[in-house]
């Protein structure tokens, strides 16, 4: 009983020791904040520890540092590493400016990013897709930048169809910053055992899938899960059938059309040569699948990480491929994600101090260092950033140099879905936050629905959905 | 010979259950030092052949796992007070003292679990939004929803005990002249030390688990919790299990360490109530 | 700051808790002692008034939280339904009833609302029995069976990502030991995905939780099950009942009051999971696993219609009130004599 009791009370008094310290350090700040704020006149909303204010009394006080939050989707380890070099390289080159990361999750970003935007808190550069612009914007968050991507369009030279995403209502709303494109990975050595070459054609895509279908191998791997990476291959499916568009010109839906079903049916052939678990896949598990040679062929923008590190890591035997097409299609295409950043903040101030940050990631010998963050997986979107030493010379490019090369020459045939031919349809962001290319999948290879009807339905899904 | 077959129908039935509870640690645990071939062999090895802590270290190197540990400590601590000190107030009022609407209040608090958590999630977002200072993003909300969920059952846990305490002990206290809250604090509480324990561990526990709201209520990396922590690691683009295994054992070990202390008291705090 | 008020004017020196029993003992002694009947009339009299005071005053701290953290936000809930607002944060107009004529007349609710009550019901079962089969155990005497007692609440004390993590590497086809071990003990063919059909991914994810959950169970059933008279199970057998008979007859009657609550509280709040679902499964796969509040956190931050999935969570809300007075109204315990 005794100890007892006075375990209890060892935790409460431990415990409020701890309450008291928290509440000593956050209720103060507020109060002390305002008074050196005002007595040093410049940027008003910098707030700033008051023991750096009152340091140098007589001098010329140093300008309050500005603060540029960023938020990207770009979590894993060595890629927050990678960039955090650049943030601190830039911190140290610009005393007036003090850029901090937080690297956050495409799963949770959609509620979070809008939730943060109305509660105040959110960051001044948040990393997008082109359909994910369009819902911050509906929450009326996003600043057009035409002026500075124009700046650095003169200056770097933007891949046009990298700024054509982002580019409606009469304003540009985001600076590109890289491209992200899908290809065929396979095994040059395994490709050769079975005797069989890349596929450039569904027939011999699907011929080859068969033949690699073995004992402890699957033919392909392919995501069937409601998430962002089965978008994108089914996507890729679709821009192979000739259904790269799902709106009309005047913006309403072709979604329902025989190349859409011809791309759900091909999709479902393929799928039933796919590992049991891949209804759950993002893109890990299709990399992983990949390195652990269960899976011959994976859709995917890159596995040259996975397969360095966990693989054999042998770049003579990594095959990559344009996506095969259909016979009614004269040529591969693949979906491609131009990336950009959207400014999310007013004051002219932190807006300076962010474009000067933009301005130091897309210089050449910075830039390539910075998309090197995920080797091979961003491509540059800017000429001289395509030709960047700091590109080329990264160790892991060196090495799977004709791999990469491949990837930029697929990229050249990158679509969107919402985003192709010139038209922009901001309504897209329905469509893609539900994951509906997704939605429509599973019917067919879950739920077994004739594509026909699969495809009838997911129209008038999509229809309810951007009304 | 029926005592053997009971005997050994018991082991085997006691050997189940644990096995059932425990097994997935061991493979978690001891997957979590094979190096990452060994991990995503086709062949599973149920001894590891290779030795490496390499994921701890990359673990460790790579995100801010001792500010989680720290964060979820401290709004678990947090949670744990507030809700020892109103729940034990509280429930010592409606079981204690007959005061206007207690049997009402008795009926009416586990109801509050009837409001669909998901459904509170939004609101509480923008209330927690709209305060000066603003709550939100702080490690107060967390505690602010964690008593609240906490709490109602905490109150049912209690009023085992506090019936338990024969009502002689304090009407002998009051006819010595003390007053009701002297009596609560020097005869009725230490008496009520094992329950009001096992609910301090109930609302520890609670806090540490929760997910949902400090996924969104927290936005800033410096006071995210440890199991926000977690799934940020599980990843988009990679699936490290190496690393994802790691992270679940040094995420288990601090409660396993804590409850090896406590753990006792929480269940013997449990049937004491009961049993009196 | 009350509590810490409290604590430094109210609260008694750690010298008191060492004497304490002392002090009790020496009072109920006081209880012998004859005492004028009309005094002791005239203080009860003033002390139930204060203890009328005294009792708003204590449970005032507990109501207000919980109106301000349940009550406000709840009316906030309600506003919301009537308006058309979609992405948080962005205003809207009043609309009326329209979310709510939009949600009763959608199928999707309507299977998501199927989907939670399959899922109440399989998790009430599972839970049950995996509880009072592994309290009976821990019933019996053992070595070790003090330890076995505390340590069984081990998948209960760890967040649910770790929950999620374990199960998703247990149950996975590449490494997945799991399904390593069901082929080669021949009982399958080929290793399955367990999250990939819509029967096994529900069944997983009922099992995961239910994983999760039972130990709690298991331990306040076993505290109340030492708290059932050891006599009457003498005097039972001396009567030649059987141990089903034993069970039946004074185990569940004598556990009813804290079955009616678990039985209350875990309905509530094994339809409210959402972690597990959400972490493991997403909901799908096609919706498979899409319970309500999947379903509602769905449509609020991936459809964009916030004041919509408002009204399916008042929707959502009022059954479970209905729910809450059904249970109470028929399974209530007798009442308790106190």
């Amino acid at each position: 009983m005794r100890t007892k009791l006075s375990l209890i009370f060892t935790i409460l008094m431990v415990s409020s020791m701890i309450l008291a310290a928290c509440g000593e350090a956050t209720t103060p700040p507020p109060a002390e904040v305002e008074p050196p704020a005002e007595a040093t006149q410049p940027p008003a909303e910098a707030t700033q520890p008051p023991a750096e204010a009152t340091q140098p009394p007589a001098e010329e006080p140093p300008a309050e540092p500005v603060s540029i939050m960023v938020w990207h989707m770009e979590q894993p380890p060595y890629r927050v590493e990678r960039f955090q070099e650049l943030i601190d390289e830039f911190n140290a080159a610009n005393p007036g400016i003090v850029v901090k990361q937080e690297p956050q999750n495409w799963g949770e970003i959609y509620t979070k990013a809008p939730a943060a935007f109305s509660a105040g808190n959110a960051p001044e550069l948040l990393f997008a897709i082109p359909d994910f612009t369009p819902i911050m914007r509906e929450a009326g968050a996003v600043q057009p930048v035409e002026d500075f991507v124009n700046e650095m369009d003169a200056a770097h030279k933007f891949v046009p169809s990298a700024v054509a995403p982002y580019n409606y209502d009469g304003h540009i709303w985001a600076v590109p910053m890289w491209n992200m494109v899908h290809s065929l990975w396979y095994r040059k050595s395994v490709f050769e055992a079975a005797e069989i070459t890349p596929p450039t054609t569904w027939d011999e895509w699907k011929a080859a899938v068969e033949t690699l279908n073995t004992e402890g191998q699957y033919g392909i791997g392919l995501p069937a899960n409601k998430q962002l990476y089965t978008d994108q291959t089914t996507y890729d499916f679709m821009i192979n059938a000739g259904a790269e568009e799902i709106y009309n010109s005047d913006g309403t839906l072709r979604f329902d059309n025989p190349q859409t079903v011809a791309a759900y049916d091909f999709y479902n052939q393929l799928y039933q040569f796919s590992p049991p678990d891949s209804p759950n896949w993002m893109w890990g598990e299709a990399e992983a699948c990949f390195a652990s040679r269960t899976c011959a062929m994976v859709l995917q923008f890159t596995v040259i990480t996975t397969y360095e590190t966990q693989a054999e890591g042998d770049a003579a035997d990594l095959g990559v491929v344009a996506i095969p097409h259909s016979a009614d299609v004269a040529q591969s295409g693949t979906i491609a994600y131009p990336n950009a950043v959207m400014l999310l903040t007013e004051d002219p101030a932190k807006q300076d101090a962010a474009y000067e940050f933009m301005r130091f990631l897309l210089q050449p010998e910075n830039y390539g260092r910075f998309l090197n963050m995920e080797p091979g997986l961003y491509l540059p979107v800017t000429d001289d950033g395509g030709m960047a030493d700091s590109y080329w010379n990264d160790p892991v490019v060196v090495k799977y140099k004709s791999q990469i090369e491949t990837m930029l020459e697929n990229s050249k045939n990158g679509m969107l879905f919402g985003f192709t031919n010139g038209n922009t349809f901001p309504s897209i962001a329905q469509i893609s936050a539900q994951n509906m290319l997704a939605q429509v999948l599973q019917k067919v290879v879950i739920d077994k629905m004739p594509p026909a009807d699969a495809v009838k339905e997911g129209q008038e899904m999509m229809e309810a959905a951007i009304q | 010979m029926r005592r053997f077959w009971r005997s050994l129908v018991l082991f085997i039935s006691v050997f189940g259950l644990l096995f059932v509870v425990i097994a997935p640690f061991y493979w978690i645990f001891s997957s979590s030092v094979k190096r990452n071939q060994e991990i995503i062999a086709r062949i599973p090895t149920f001894f590891p052949k290779s030795f490496t802590i390499q994921h701890y270290q990359n673990l460790l190197a790579s995100s801010d796992f001792p500010k989680y540990l720290m964060n979820s400590t401290i709004v678990a601590l947090l949670t744990m007070i507030f809700t020892v000190v109103i729940t034990v107030m509280a429930a010592y009022a409606i079981y204690r003292l007959k005061f206007p609407g207690h049997k009402f209040l008795q009926r009416v608090i586990l109801v509050t679990y009837a409001f669909p958590t998901i459904l509170l999630l939004i609101p509480i977002y923008m209330m927690l939004s709209a305060t000066t200072p603003k709550l939100i993003d702080t490690p107060w909300a967390l505690v602010i929803v964690n008593v609240t969920f906490a709490a109602p059952f905490a109150v049912w846990m209690l009023q085992a005990f506090f019936k338990s305490i024969p009502l002689e002990l304090e009407e002998a206290a009051a006819l010595d002249g003390a007053g009701r809250i002297q009596t609560m604090i020097k005869v009725f509480l230490p008496l009520a030390a094992p329950g009001i324990a096992s609910i301090a561990i109930y609302a520890f526990i609670f806090s540490w688990t929760e997910y949902m709201y400090a996924s969104v209520l927290i936005i800033s990396d410096k006071y995210r919790t440890l199991p926000v922590g977690l799934a940020g690691i599980i990843g988009q683009y990679q699936v490290d299990w190496g690393l994802l295994l790691a992270g679940a054992t040094i995420t288990t070990l601090p409660v396993l360490i804590l409850f090896s202390i406590v753990g006792r008291s929480f269940v013997q705090g449990l049937t004491a109530g009961a049993v009196k | 700051m009350f509590w810490r008020h409290n604590r430094q004017d109210d609260s008694p020196p750690i010298e008191f808790f060492e004497d304490a029993h002392a002090r009790v003992k020496h009072e109920r002694y006081s209880l012998t002692e004859p005492t004028p009947p009309q005094r002791k009339r005239r203080r009860r009299l003033s002390r139930k008034q204060t203890d009328s005071l005294l009792g708003l005053l204590l449970v005032a701290p507990l109501v207000l939280w919980l109106t301000a953290a349940i009550l406000y936000p709840l009316f906030s809930a309600i506003r919301l339904s009537f308006l058309d607002t979609g992405i948080i944060g962005t205003g809207g107009k009043f609309i009326g009833l329209e979310n709510y004529q939009f949600i009763l007349s959608s199928p999707d609710f309507w299977k998501a609302l199927g989907r939670s009550l399959v899922w109440v019901v399989g998790n009430a079962v599972v839970q049950t029995l995996a509880a009072f089969a592994a309290a009976l155990i821990l019933m019996q005497s053992f070595p070790g069976q003090g330890v076995a007692r505390i340590w069984i609440i081990l998948s209960w004390i760890i967040p649910t990502v770790v929950v999620v993590i374990i199960w998703r590497w247990l149950l996975g086809t590449s490494g997945g030991i799991v399904n390593y071990l069901l082929v080669s003990l021949g009982i399958l063919d080929s290793p399955v995905g367990f999250f990939s059909t819509a029967r096994s991914a529900f069944a997983s994810v009922v099992f995961i939780n239910s994983w999760r959950w039972f130990p709690l169970m298991t331990v306040i059933l076993l505290a109340a099950m030492q708290g059932i008279p050891q006599e009457l199970y003498e005097a039972a057998a001396v009567d030649g009942a059987t141990s089903s008979k034993k069970f039946t007859n004074i185990t569940l009657p004598a556990l009813q009051p804290v079955l009616f609550v678990l039985g209350l509280v875990g309905t509530l709040w094994s339809i409210n999971v959402f972690d597990i679902i959400w972490l493991t499964t997403g909901g799908g796969p096609s919706s498979a696993t899409m319970t309500l509040p999947v379903f509602i956190y769905d449509m609020a931050f991936k459809g964009y219609r916030l004041s919509r999935a408002a009204a399916a969570s008042v929707v959502m809300g009022m059954l479970l009130l209905v729910f809450v007075y059904l249970f109470n109204r028929f399974m209530s315990p007798p009442p308790e004599t106190d």
